[in-house]
C-alpha cells in the first residue's frame, strides 16, 4: 500500500477514479512529448550536421507544411477531444455524500452532510473508500485551493462563490492535501491529511465525530483551558466553549496531525504550540501563550490530548 | 495612384565630390553629435536610450536572479530558515514581477530601439524624446518597486495580485500600494515604446521597402507592439479599480459590498497571457534575424514566419482562462479556451519548423549565437510540449499552481526568451561597440547554463508531479521532495555561474582589441551597414531599398550610401531630420524633424515618477502638485518640440526628389501616434466596460432597483453636450481650414463650458440616485465610468487651452494645423467615450426593464 | 525636374489595403468571445445548468461558427485573387513592386484565413462533448 512518506502528495499514485485517469493521460502525454522532442530536435541537429542542401528546397517546404502545420494541428485536435471527455467523465454534480470544506487563514474548517445534522471538525477529512465524494468549497477571507493530489486534482476556494469537486478515493492510506493557491502569510504551512477507510470504519468515525465531548466533571485542564480564553475561539462541543473563528477542538486527539495538517499530535508538539506558536507557523491569528508553563501547561496539554 | 514616383528611376547621383561630402559629414555630424560630459543624460538618440534601457533591464535581471538564488538556497533542504516566511513571500513575488514588468517586456523595447532605426535604414525612430521619457519612467519606476525590498515593504502578494489578499487592507499593507502604482507607472513606459515602435515600422522604412521586403525582425516588432497597445490597457484599468479600492474603499472586489475577486483575475490574465507572447515573439525575431546570417540565405517561408506572427498575436489573446482552470468556472467555459490554448501550437510550431528548413537547405556557420539559439531550441520546444499538457483541463488540474508549472513556464520564457536573448547579443554586440565578444567565454557561459537550467528545473517537473506547491518557503523531510529540491538548487548556482560568466564577457574592457570589419557577421539586413568607426547619423545617406536582404543582394549600396549619393545627406539647417514613408509600399511622403537631446523628457519622467510614488503614500497635494509640475514639463516639451512650422514648405532631398517638410492629418506620424495611443486608451476603457457586464453576469442583483438607477433626463442631457462639446472641436478644425482664426479660437473655447455641464449632469444624476461607490459595485462602477470619462475632459481641457495659445501664437495656422486635426482626433475617440457610457448608464438598465 | 509626391492613406478594404490581414484572425476572435459569452451569461443566469435545443450555447457556437467560416471562406477567396487568381501554398515573393506587395498580402491573408477556419473549427468541438454547464 502507497501511504508511506514518499507518494502521499503523488499525483501518479492515482489513489482516486480522478487521478487514475489524468495518470492514464500523463503518461501517453509523457511519452508522446518525448517522441516529439527528439524528433524536433533530431531534425535540427541532422540539418546542421547535413551541409547545405539547396536542392533540397521542396522537401523542406514540404516538411513545414505537414511537420509544421498539418501534423500539430491533428494532433492537438484529438488531445483536445481526449482531454475534454476525461473532463466531462471526472466532473459531477452530486456524490455519495456531501462534505463542505471552507478556507480559513491558513486551516481548514470541514462539515460533513448527514441525515443527522452537520458533522463539524477540521484539518482532516476521512472518506470511505469507492464511494464519491462531493466537496462543495468555500472561502472566508482570502482565496485557497483544495488539493489532494493523490486522489484528484485541485478547485480554488474563493470568497462570495462556492465550488465543487468530486473525488472518489480508491486505496486507502492516508493521502496529503494542501493549499495551492498563494493566500499569503503562512501558505506553505496549510495541509491536511485525507484519510481512506473501509465504509465500516468510516461510519464509525463519523457518528464518533458527530458526538459532543466526554469530559468528566471535574476537569482541571478544561479550567486552564477556559480561563486562559481559549474558548473565545475555540469549540468544544458539550462545554461552555463555543468560540467559532478556530477550529473545532470537540475530538482534536483523533486526528493525526497538529496545526492543520503539519506535525504530528503528540503532547510535546502539542506544548509547544501553545507557547511558541508563531515560531511553529507565523502570522497566524492564534496568540502564543508563552507564560504557560510548568503544571499548568501539562495540566491542559494532557486535556486536549485527552478530546479523542 | 496619382503622381507616382518609380524609385527605381530616379535620376543618377551627383559626381563624387570630396569637398561636399566632407562639408556634409561636418553638417551632420553637428546636428547629430550628443552631448558632452554630464550633460549626456540628456541624449535621446536610439543609440543612447537602447544602449541604456538594455544595461538597465539587465540590471532588473541580475537583481531577480539573485531574489531567485536566494529562495532556492531556502529550498535546497527541507525546514530551513536561512529566510523568514515574510521575506520568502517577498522574495517570489518580486522575483516574478521584476522578471516580468522590469526586464522580459523592457528588454524587447531596449533591443527594439537600439537596432529597429538601422534595420529600418533610418536616423532615429520618429519619437525619440518619448522613448527618452519612456526609459526615464522605467528606471524609476524600477528602482521604486525594486527598492522597497530593503525597506522590508516589498509587495508580498504573488505577481498576480489575487484579490482580496491584495485588496483587502487586513492582509495587504504598503507594499501591495507600491506594486500597483509602481507597476502602472511602468506599464505608461511600455505603452510609450509601443506607440513609438509601431509608427517606428509602418512610417519610417528607407523608401522602397514595401511591406513584403520588410525584414522578419521588423513584422514581430509591429505586431508585439500592437499587442502591447491591446494587453496592457485592461491591467491597467484593474490597477485603477484595485488602487481606488485601496484607498478610497470603492467596493469592486469586497464580496460583502457586492464586488467580485474574479474580476480581477479576469483584468489580470487578459493581459497576463497576451504577455508571455509579447515576451516569446521578439526573442524569436531574434533569431529569425540572425538564422538567415548564419545559414547565408533568405529564411525559407518568409510568409509563413508572418502568418505564425500575427496568428500567435491573436490567439494569445484567447488564452486567459487557463491560467484561471481551477476557479470553478462552467466546464464549456474552460473548454473555449483549452481548445484557444492547444489551437496556439499550431503557429507556434510552424516558426520553429521554418528555423528548422532553412537549417536543412543551408549549411550553417557553426558560432556561438548559433549555440545559444540551439540551446533555445531544445528547450522551448520542450516546455511548448508540456504547455500543451497544461492546456488541457484535467491535467491542468493537477499540474496548476504546483512545481510543474513552475517547470514550463521557466522552459517556455528561458529557451523562449532568454537563451534567444543571449545569442542577440552576442550577435550584436559588434553592432553596439565594434569589438568582438570573447568566443570561448561565450561557448563556457552557454554550456553553463545549458547544464545549469536543466539540472535546476528538469526535476522540477517531478517535484510537481511529487506534489509540491508552488510560493512555499517551506516542506517537510517526509514530503520527499528533498532531494529534487536540492538537485535543483545546484542546477540554479550553476545557471548563476553561466550567467556571470557571460556578464562578465559583455562588460569586459576592450581598450586595446581591434575595431571589428564591416558587416562583420556578413548579414544581409541594413544594420550592418553602419561605418565603422560608427557615426552619430546612423546612415550617412538614406537608401532606395529593393530587396529583403540589402546588403546581400544591393551590392553597391553602401558605397553609394558612403558617398552620400542618397537621399538625405546633409543636414543644411543644423536639425535632425528624417523621411516618412507611406505604410504600403514605403514612398517617400516628407521630411520629419525630430527631437535632439533634451531635459524636458526627464523632467517629465521623473515628476510624472513622483505622481506616482507620493500617491503610494497618500500624500495628495503634493502629489497634485507633481502632476502640475508633469502637465508643465509636458507642455513645454510639447510647445517647443512639435509641429512647428517650417522655414520652408518643401525641401530638396537629393536625387531629383523635394519632399514637403510638414503633415498633418493621416500623413502626420503625430496623428498616428495619438491614433494609436487612443486605441490603447480605448482598449483599457473597454476593460472598464467589461467589468460591468462581468459584474451583471456573475451578480444575480448588481443592476438596483429603478429608484437608485441615475435619472435618463439628466444622462441624456449630460451626453448631447458632449457630443456638443466634440461638434465645437470639430468645427473649430474646419473653421481654421477657412482661416477664420477668432472664430476658431472662439470655438475651442468655448467647448470647455459645454463639456463641463454635461459631466456636471452625469455627477449630479448619480449624486441624486444617492449611488456611494464604497457601497457596492453598481455605485462604485457607475462612479468609474464618469471619473473616467471626466479624465478624458479633462485631458482634453488642456489640449483645448493649449490649441488654443498655439493659434494665438500663430503656430497653429490654417495651413499647418496638425495640433488641431490630432485634437479631434482625440475627440472623436472622448465622443465614442461618452456614448458607451451613456449606453451602459442610463439604456442597458432600460433594456433589462429595472 | 523635382517632383512633389501627394498620396492620400488607403481606405479600409481597398486593394492594397492590409486591414485584410487581421479580418480573418479578428473574425476567429469575434466567434471565440462572443461564444464564451454566451455560455457565460447561459450558465450563469439559466436556473437549470442544463443546455438543450437548438438555440443553446453550444448550437450557437456552432451556427455561428459555421457562418463565420463561410465568411473567412470569402475573404479567402479575396486573398487568392490577390495573390494573382493562382492558389499557391509555398513562395517567396520578393518583387519591387505594386503587385508584388499586394500578392504577398493576398498569400499571408490566406495563410492566415486557413489558420483562422483551425481555429474555429477548434472553439466548435467543446460544444460537441459538452450537453451542459
Amino acid at each position: 500500500m502507497l501511504s508511506g512518506c514518499d507518494g502521499r502528495h503523488n499525483w501518479m499514485a492515482g489513489a482516486g477514479e480522478e487521478s487514475a485517469q489524468v495518470k492514464t493521460l500523463f503518461i501517453v502525454l509523457m511519452i508522446g512529448a518525448g517522441v516529439i522532442w527528439s524528433a524536433v530536435v533530431g531534425a535540427a541537429i541532422y540539418a546542421h550536421k547535413r551541409g547545405a542542401h539547396p536542392n533540397l528546397e521542396r522537401e523542406a517546404r514540404q516538411f513545414v507544411i505537414w511537420g509544421g502545420a498539418v501534423l500539430p494541428t491533428v494532433l492537438v485536435g484529438a488531445l483536445l477531444v481526449w482531454g475534454l471527455i476525461i473532463l466531462r467523465d471526472i466532473t459531477a454534480d452530486d456524490g455519495d455524500l456531501t462534505v463542505r470544506v471552507d478556507g480559513e487563514r491558513w486551516w481548514w474548517r470541514v462539515i460533513y452532510e448527514t441525515p443527522e445534522g452537520d458533522v463539524i471538525t477540521a484539518n482532516e477529512i476521512r472518506l470511505p473508500i469507492g464511494q464519491r465524494a462531493l466537496f462543495r468549497l468555500t472561502a472566508d477571507d482570502v482565496i485557497h485551493s483544495f488539493w489532494v493530489p493523490a486522489l484528484g486534482g485541485k478547485m480554488d476556494m474563493i470568497p462570495g462563490r462556492e465550488t465543487t469537486l468530486t473525488l472518489t478515493p480508491q486505496t486507502l492510506g492516508s493521502w496529503g492535501g494542501l493549499c495551492a493557491e498563494f493566500c499569503g502569510g503562512a501558505h506553505a504551512l496549510m495541509r491536511f491529511d485525507a484519510i481512506v477507510m473501509e465504509p465500516e470504519a468510516f461510519d464509525t468515525w463519523l457518528a464518533e465525530q458527530a458526538e459532543p465531548a466526554k469530559l468528566s466533571a471535574d476537569n482541571p485542564g478544561f479550567e486552564v483551558f477556559q480561563a486562559e480564553g481559549c474558548g473565545a475561539c475555540h469549540t468544544i462541543r458539550g462545554t461552555d466553549a463555543q468560540g467559532p473563528v478556530g477550529p473545532d477542538l470537540t475530538h482534536l486527539a483523533s486526528r493525526d496531525k497538529l496545526g492543520a495538517g503539519m506535525w504530528d499530535m503528540t503532547p510535546t508538539n502539542m506544548a509547544r504550540w501553545i507557547t511558541d506558536t508563531h515560531e511553529m507557523k507565523p502570522d497566524i491569528d492564534m496568540p502564543p501563550y508563552p507564560h504557560l508553563n510548568g503544571a499548568r501547561l501539562d495540566t491542559l496539554v494532557d486535556f486536549l490530548m485527552r478530546l479523542e | 495612384m496619382t503622381n507616382e514616383i518609380d524609385l527605381s528611376q530616379l535620376p543618377p547621383a551627383e559626381p563624387y565630390d570630396k569637398a561636399r561630402d566632407e562639408a556634409q559629414r561636418a553638417r551632420l555630424m553637428k546636428a547629430w553629435a550628443a552631448p558632452k560630459g554630464w550633460k549626456i543624460v540628456s541624449a535621446v538618440n536610439n543609440s543612447f536610450i537602447g544602449k541604456w534601457y538594455l544595461l538597465t533591464s539587465f540590471a532588473f535581471f541580475t537583481f531577480a536572479g539573485l531574489l531567485a538564488l536566494l529562495m532556492r538556497a531556502q529550498l535546497a533542504v527541507p525546514e530551513n530558515d536561512l529566510v523568514s516566511q515574510s521575506l520568502f513571500n517577498q522574495l517570489f513575488t518580486l522575483h516574478g514581477t521584476a522578471m516580468m514588468f522590469l526586464f522580459a517586456v523592457p528588454i524587447f523595447e531596449a533591443v527594439a530601439i537600439l537596432i529597429l532605426p538601422e534595420i529600418l535604414g533610418a536616423r532615429d525612430l520618429p519619437f525619440p524624446r518619448l522613448s527618452g521619457f519612456g526609459y526615464w519612467c522605467f528606471l524609476i519606476g524600477g528602482i521604486f518597486v525594486c527598492g522597497s525590498i530593503f525597506f522590508g515593504v516589498a509587495p508580498s502578494g504573488g505577481w498576480f495580485m489575487y484579490t482580496p489578499l491584495s485588496s483587502d487592507p487586513r492582509f495587504s499593507d504598503l507594499g501591495a500600494d507600491i506594486w500597483l502604482l509602481g507597476l502602472s507607472f511602468i506599464e505608461v513606459s511600455s505603452i510609450a515604446a509601443a506607440v513609438e515602435l509601431i509608427v517606428g515600422v509602418l512610417k519610417s522604412r528607407p523608401p522602397g521597402m514595401r511591406l513584403n521586403l520588410m525584414p522578419l525582425y521588423c513584422w514581430y516588432v509591429l505586431v508585439v507592439a500592437g499587442m502591447i497597445l491591446f494587453a496592457f490597457p485592461p491591467l491597467i484599468a484593474g490597477d485603477l479599480l484595485l488602487e481606488m479600492e485601496r484607498a478610497f474603499g470603492w467596493a469592486f472586489f469586497d464580496v460583502d459590498r457586492g464586488g467580485d475577486p474574479m474580476l480581477w483575475q479576469h483584468l489580470f490574465w487578459i493581459f497576463g497571457h497576451p504577455e508571455v507572447y509579447i515576451i516569446f515573439l521578439p526573442s524569436i525575431a531574434l533569431i529569425a534575424t540572425m538564422l538567415p546570417t548564419f545559414a547565408g540565405r533568405p529564411m525559407v517561408g518568409h510568409s509563413w514566419i508572418v502568418l505564425s506572427a500575427v496568428g500567435v498575436a491573436f490567439l494569445s489573446f484567447g488564452l486567459w482562462v487557463h491560467h484561471m482552470f481551477t476557479t470553478g468556472l462552467p466546464e464549456i467555459s474552460l473548454s473555449f479556451f483549452s481548445a484557444a490554448s492547444e489551437a496556439v501550437a499550431v503557429p507556434t510550431g510552424i516558426q520553429i519548423f521554418c528555423f528548422i528548413a532553412t537549417m536543412l537547405v543551408a549549411e550553417v556557420r557553426p558560432s556561438v549565437p548559433m549555440l545559444f539559439a540551439g540551446g533555445a531550441l531544445a528547450i522551448f520546444v520542450f516546455g511548448g510540449l508540456t504547455g500543451v499538457m497544461v492546456a488541457l483541463v484535467p491535467f491542468d488540474w493537477q499540474a496548476h499552481d504546483s512545481y510543474f508549472v513552475v517547470a514550463h513556464l521557466h522552459y517556455t520564457l528561458i529557451g523562449g526568451m532568454l537563451f534567444p536573448l543571449f545569442a542577440g547579443i552576442v550577435y550584436w554586440y559588434p553592432f553596439v561597440t565594434q569589438k568582438m565578444m570573447n568566443d570561448r567565454g561565450g561557448k563556457w557561459a552557454f554550456w553553463l547554463m545549458f547544464g545549469g537550467f536543466n539540472l535546476a528545473f528538469l526535476p522540477m517537473h517531478w517535484t510537481g508531479v511529487m506534489g509540491m506547491p508552488r510560493r512555499v518557503w517551506t516542506y517537510q523531510l517526509t514530503d520527499g521532495w528533498a532531494v529534487l529540491n536540492m538537485v535543483s538548487t545546484i542546477g540554479a548556482f550553476v545557471f548563476a555561474a553561466g550567467f556571470a560568466v557571460f556578464a562578465i564577457n559583455v562588460l569586459w574592457p576592450r581598450g586595446k582589441q581591434p575595431l571589428v570589419t564591416r558587416n562583420v557577421w556578413n548579414a544581409g539586413t541594413m544594420e550592418w551597414g553602419a561605418e565603422v568607426p560608427d557615426k552619430p547619423w546612423g546612415v550617412r545617406s538614406i537608401p532606395y531599398i529593393h530587396t529583403r536582404y540589402p546588403l546581400w543582394e544591393q551590392p553597391e549600396l553602401l558605397g553609394e550610401m558612403d558617398r552620400g549619393e542618397w537621399l538625405l545627406p546633409d543636414a543644411e539647417e543644423g536639425k535632425r531630420e528624417m523621411i516618412v514613408t507611406d505604410i504600403l509600399d514605403a514612398r517617400p511622403l516628407f521630411v520629419q524633424r525630430v527631437g535632439g537631446p533634451s531635459f524636458l523628457p526627464i523632467g517629465a519622467g521623473v515628476s510624472l515618477g513622483a505622481v506616482f510614488i507620493i500617491a503610494t503614500f497618500h500624500l495628495w497635494t503634493l502629489t497634485l502638485l507633481c502632476f502640475a509640475a508633469f502637465v508643465a514639463f509636458t507642455l513645454t516639451w510639447l510647445w517647443t518640440g512639435t509641429a512647428r512650422v517650417p522655414e520652408a514648405p518643401e525641401k530638396y532631398v537629393g536625387r531629383g526628389l523635394t519632399l514637403p517638410t510638414y503633415a498633418q492629418g493621416n500623413r502626420a506620424v503625430g496623428w498616428w501616434a495619438v491614433f494609436i495611443t487612443m486605441t490603447g486608451d480605448m482598449t483599457a476603457f473597454t476593460g472598464l466596460v467589461f467589468s460591468y457586464f462581468f459584474y451583471w453576469t456573475a451578480l444575480p442583483n448588481f443592476l438596483p432597483e429603478a429608484a437608485r438607477l441615475p435619472a435618463v433626463l439628466p444622462l441624456t442631457a449630460g451626453v448631447v453636450l458632449l457630443l456638443a462639446a466634440w461638434c465645437m472641436t470639430v468645427f473649430a478644425r474646419s473653421t481654421l481650414g477657412k482661416g477664420g482664426r477668432g472664430l476658431s479660437m472662439a470655438l475651442l473655447i468655448g467647448a470647455l463650458p459645454v463639456g463641463a455641464l454635461g459631466i456636471a449632469a452625469w455627477a449630479w444624476a448619480a449624486q441624486a440616485a444617492g449611488l456611494d461607490p464604497t457601497r457596492d459595485s453598481f455605485d462604485a462602477m457607475v462612479w468609474m465610468l464618469i471619473l473616467w470619462m471626466f479624465l478624458h475632459l479633462l485631458l482634453s481641457w488642456v489640449m483645448h487651452l493649449y490649441v488654443a495659445a498655439r493659434i494665438a501664437a500663430n503656430i497653429c495656422q490654417p495651413e499647418y494645423r496638425a495640433d488641431l486635426m490630432n485634437l479631434t482626433l482625440f475627440g472623436h475617440f472622448n465622443a465614442i467615450t461618452a456614448v458607451v457610457t451613456f449606453a451602459l448608464l442610463a439604456l442597458f438598465p432600460m433594456l433589462m426593464g429595472v | 525636374m523635382p517632383k512633389t509626391p501627394h498620396y492620400d492613406a488607403p481606405s479600409v478594404m481597398d486593394q492594397g489595403s492590409i486591414w485584410i490581414l487581421v479580418a480573418a484572425p479578428s473574425i476567429w476572435a469575434a466567434h471565440f468571445l462572443v461564444s464564451y459569452w454566451v455560455a457565460a451569461v447561459y450558465c450563469a443566469k439559466s436556473t437549470t445548468g442544463a443546455l438543450g435545443g437548438l438555440m443553446e450555447p453550444r448550437w450557437i457556437a456552432v451556427w455561428l461558427g459555421l457562418a463565420c467560416i463561410a465568411v473567412i471562406a470569402w475573404l479567402g477567396v479575396i486573398a487568392v485573387r490577390r495573390y494573382g487568381g493562382v492558389f499557391v501554398i509555398f513562395e517567396e515573393i520578393t518583387e519591387s513592386s505594386e503587385r508584388g506587395r499586394d500578392k504577398f498580402i493576398g498569400h499571408v491573408a490566406l495563410l492566415l484565413c486557413v489558420l483562422s477556419v483551425v481555429a474555429i473549427v477548434f472553439t466548435i468541438i467543446p460544444g460537441l462533448v459538452f450537453n451542459e454547464c
